[in-house]
């Protein structure tokens, strides 16, 4: 499996377009901006939504209301997320790859979007009933705290990749170079 | 003194050893400033754009910008805190960094605008006020704070 990964890694790294992002500092460094500057987007809406969720903002509003409308302002955000998330990806894909904090957050990402669908179906079917209530009922303030938990989870790892704490080829413990993908012999995190 | 002095004293002081003595120290810091930034636009960017007119139009803006506003200062209070800390981290650094500057000259404009110029202005009913007044004002917000995050995010890559 994780042989694979690494094949993987290293065929878009192969690419041009992988080896021009790396190689230039201002594309390079535009796309982590805006990737970055984007959570203001992305995570601001999320953050209103979950907030009114919990009954601690714009509570004089029905909360159904402030999901649906503040709904494509926020998707729009996560996919420049996504978009420029790909990018950043391919362009340091092998370290990426073998990366615990990289890892990490894919599996954040996966829970926190199963919790946002099944709060999304909790949602349409309790338009009528708590929606106008200022404070939101137990189950669903609860989901609504998982989600800034799961949120504040992605940005820690998303800026901890940064970070060579645990590149393959250390002396890292077996259990990290087992998480991180790292494979046997193979000299990993000096290269892309 | 001369203002390069402050800035190595902060980066000798506890603080600045603190900050500096583990990586993961600095890192954790950055990430709370990065969860900061997303309240901060959670607070800037509603109220902008219910002032432009493109979302929750059916929301009264005022009700919208009031209570963004107390969100903001929350937010902002963390970004300077973290801030604080991270610049004592690395002041030297910072010192000879021209991205560290733009981002002060750019966040103290922001700043005065805000507490000088936008909030009093918002709190008077917007409907009494000329729209394109809003609308220049929400402009100008969202165009400093954009600035503020993106000269931020330099100084990490120009060190």
């Amino acid at each position: 499996m994780n042989e694979l990964l690494l094949k993987f890694a290293e065929a878009i790294g192969a690419t041009w377009i992988s080896v021009a992002l790396h190689e230039s500092f201002y594309m390079y460094g535009w796309v982590e901006s805006i990737h970055v500057i984007t959570l203001m987007l992305s995570l601001g809406m999320l953050i209103v939504i979950d907030l009114r969720m919990l009954g601690l903002w714009l509570t004089d509003v029905p909360a159904s209301r402030i999901a649906q409308r503040l709904d494509r302002p926020m998707l729009i955000g996560f996919s420049i997320m996504v978009v420029t998330g790909v990018l950043l990806y391919v362009g340091i894909p092998i370290r990426t790859t073998q990366s615990l904090w990289f890892r990490i957050k894919l599996i954040l990402l996966v829970v926190a979007f199963i919790n946002a669908w099944l709060f999304r179906r909790h949602m349409q079917a309790s338009v009528g009933s708590w929606d106008v209530a200022p404070v939101p009922p137990r189950r669903t303030r609860v989901a609504a705290a998982l989600s800034l938990t799961l949120w504040a989870g992605v940005v820690c790892c998303g800026r901890f990749i940064a970070y060579d704490w645990f590149d393959c080829g250390q002396n890292n413990p077996a259990f990290i170079d087992w998480a991180a993908g790292c494979i046997a012999g193979e000299e990993g995190g000096q290269h892309g | 003194m001369s203002l390069l002095h402050y800035f190595e004293a902060l980066e000798a002081s506890p603080i600045g050893v603190f900050v500096k003595d583990k990586a993961a120290t600095f890192a954790c810091i950055e990430a709370v400033h990065l969860m900061a930034l997303a309240l901060l636009g959670a607070a800037v960017i509603t109220s902008d754009l219910r002032l432009l007119g493109v979302v929750m139009r059916d929301v009264p803006s005022n009700a919208v910008t009031d209570q963004a506003h107390r969100w903001f200062k929350v937010a902002l209070t963390v970004l300077l805190i973290t801030g604080f800390f991270m610049l004592a981290g690395v002041a030297t650094k910072c010192y000879h960094n021209p991205f560290y500057w733009a981002k002060m000259i750019t966040l103290g404009i922001g700043i005065v605008f805000v507490f000088a110029i936008r909030a009093p202005l918002l709190r008077k009913d917007h409907a009494q006020l000329h729209p394109v007044t809003l609308k220049l004002v929400a402009l100008a917000s969202l165009t400093i704070w954009f600035l503020v995050a993106a000269s931020g995010r330099w100084i990490g890559f120009s060190g």
